[in-house]
């Protein structure tokens, strides 16, 4: 059995996989290998890929000289906050699309995925103007609810598909038995679409953490800064002296979402494919 | 039924109520700031002096310099070539992954989450980790690996040219797993009932891959093709860490430079009036996008 695994054809697909690897892996190993220096190693060359003695200090150094610690709970307050606006907001919505029947119903629903395309950077201009005229600079609601707003879009969708997938016919019996629609949606629908529900709050996450702009251009005060603005904050005032402790905040900026891909990945895998391929 | 309760099941019943924090949302947040962003462009403001009048001068100005015109240059080169490489490169891992698959090689499912993490990572973090990535100095892989190999090191951030080169590389490094994943759905759906026909015809699998896989994928392909088109018109942060737009404007991208008109011009219209050409191309690939979606259906 083994014997036969190991023709030409295997061999080739192993060393393509080992060449993907390096070229997909190799920045991340490098930054990762960075975050373990001291300054002096990240000039000695030739640059060593593990090495020693291995500077774990950094880390440390990265949550007790920096603000990282404000950017990691101003992140996880963003995160959570978006996250179950996004849920409650396109909840109804999705319910809307999936339970009643009106005109244009199909191009409302294709409507609401176009504004997913629009770049949030073609809205930020007029925003920021407004928001600084009603004094909303600097204010993680503003932020949020902004946030909020972009996100909406594909979980829309995206829980239209899960609700859609569950017959009507559930919902008449609910109604015999004397529940509302509304009752309907939180005993039956919701529970039956908890993979959906699983999936839009694991990408509503990522993508919350991930954001840079909004909160790049809304937040002004260091102190309110997310991860994401922090660490490009980080970069800019940096020099080559501190280049050790700004890849050990990239490695701590990243890791969250790394380590939560890395458990969900056949969900994440799999909600990549709905929200696309099939619409 | 009491009062309160009748009011609430004729609620629930009426479809407005269900839609109205979705239409709220999307209006003060998206649909009021297009309109916005349209009448900035039409006007001569900054944010330094907020008094305005409604002029075209924005727009003459965009299009009468020269520097836009290398701007949607650049933008055109960066964007079509990371079409190119996302498309075939993704289409390259998927095929191999399914190939891997089938025959229930190790490695597979491992492959598959390194290409993946440069998708899930912050656009923001994948600029800062490339740029030290392929940085000139002693701690830059890149280089060191180009000098053992006896070249001249490259200066992937500080020449014009190889800098538009890194940032099409690290968004290919960023894109390809999103494209990866369509495609290796879409191989999934084939039937493989056309491959063992095929077989029994006596087709080699370069015939079988043009054949049967690739007008098989036709649709995912094109849909990957708007979905790739509208992510990297939409390119940010990962470019502002980067490269920075730079060196001078050498790697300014549309998007970009929407951001430097605006917000350190101070140059409202202007940067509202890239807004406007950005939002443009989004258009129309969000109505190709439909098209091509409306077809499957």
């Amino acid at each position: 059995m083994r014997r036969s695994k190991l023709n030409l054809k295997n061999l080739l697909i192993y060393f393509s996989y080992g060449i993907i690897i390096i070229c997909f892996g190799g920045a991340l190993i490098a930054v990762l290998s960075l975050s373990l220096k001291t300054p002096a190693q990240i000039f000695s060359y030739p640059p060593k890929l593990i090495p020693n003695p291995i500077a774990w200090a950094n880390y440390l150094k990265v949550f007790q000289q920096s603000k990282m610690p404000i950017f990691l709970y101003n992140s996880i307050k963003i995160v959570f906050f978006t996250t179950l606006g996004v849920l409650l907001v396109s909840i109804t919505a999705a319910y809307g699309f999936s339970r009643f029947d009106f005109k244009q119903k199909r191009v409302a629903s294709f409507g609401i995925l176009a504004f997913q395309m629009i770049s949030p950077l073609i809205v930020v201009i007029p925003l920021y103007r407004y928001f600084n005229q009603l004094n909303l600079i600097n204010s993680h609601f503003a932020t949020i609810l902004t946030l909020i707003a972009i996100q909406i879009p594909f979980t829309t969708w995206l829980l239209k598909g899960f609700f859609d997938s569950i017959p009507r016919e559930i919902d008449d019996y609910a109604r015999i038995d004397g529940c509302s629609r509304f009752q309907t949606l939180i005993r039956i629908i919701l529970p039956l679409s908890a993979p959906g529900i699983a999936a839009a709050v694991i990408f509503n996450s990522l993508q919350s953490w991930g954001n840079f702009i909004i909160p790049f251009v809304l937040l002004e005060d260091t102190n309110l800064y997310p991860v994401s603005v922090g660490i490009y904050q980080f970069q800019t005032v940096q020099e080559e002296i501190t280049t050790h402790l700004l890849a050990a905040g990239s490695i701590i900026s990243i890791a969250p979402v790394v380590l939560i891909f890395i458990f969900l990945q056949r969900y994440i895998v799999n909600l990549l494919i709905q929200g696309s391929v099939k619409g | 039924m009491t009062r309160k309760k009748k009011f609430i099941s004729e609620a629930e019943n009426s479809i407005i109520w269900w839609f109205l924090p979705v239409v709220i949302l999307l209006t003060f947040f998206y649909l009021y700031p297009l309109f916005e962003v349209f009448r900035l462009s039409f006007t001569n403001t900054s944010f330094i002096e907020p008094e305005y009048s409604y002029t075209i001068r924005s727009y003459i100005r965009i299009f009468t310099s020269s520097s836009f015109y290398f701007t949607l240059k650049i933008t055109v080169i960066y964007v079509a070539a990371c079409i190119v490489g996302q498309l075939g490169i993704g289409q390259a891992i998927a095929l191999l992954l399914d190939q891997g698959e089938k025959r229930r090689l190790r490695g597979t499912v491992l492959t598959r989450t390194i290409v993946l993490m440069g998708w899930v990572m912050p656009g923001v973090v994948t600029g800062i980790i490339w740029n030290m990535f392929l940085s000139s100095s002693p701690y830059g892989f890149v280089n060191y690996i180009i000098r053992s190999l006896g070249f001249k090191p490259i200066s992937f951030l500080h020449s014009s040219i190889f800098s538009l080169v890194t940032i099409i590389i690290a968004n290919i490094w960023r894109g390809t797993a999103f494209s990866m994943i369509l495609q290796y759905a879409g191989l999934k759906q084939i039937p493989q009932q056309l491959y063992e026909a095929a077989k029994v015809d006596g087709a080699s699998s370069l015939q079988q891959y043009f054949y049967i896989t690739l007008p098989q994928l036709r649709n995912v392909i094109f849909i990957n093709l708007v979905l790739i088109t509208v992510g990297t018109f939409n390119t940010f942060e990962m470019i502002l860490s980067l490269t920075g737009g730079g060196p001078g404007i050498s790697t300014e991208v549309l998007a970009l430079r929407i951001y430097s008109a605006a917000f350190k011009s101070f140059d409202l219209s202007g940067g509202a009036g890239y807004a406007v050409i950005l939002f443009a191309i989004n258009l129309i690939m969000a109505l190709t996008y439909f098209r091509l979606i409306s077809k499957e259906d």
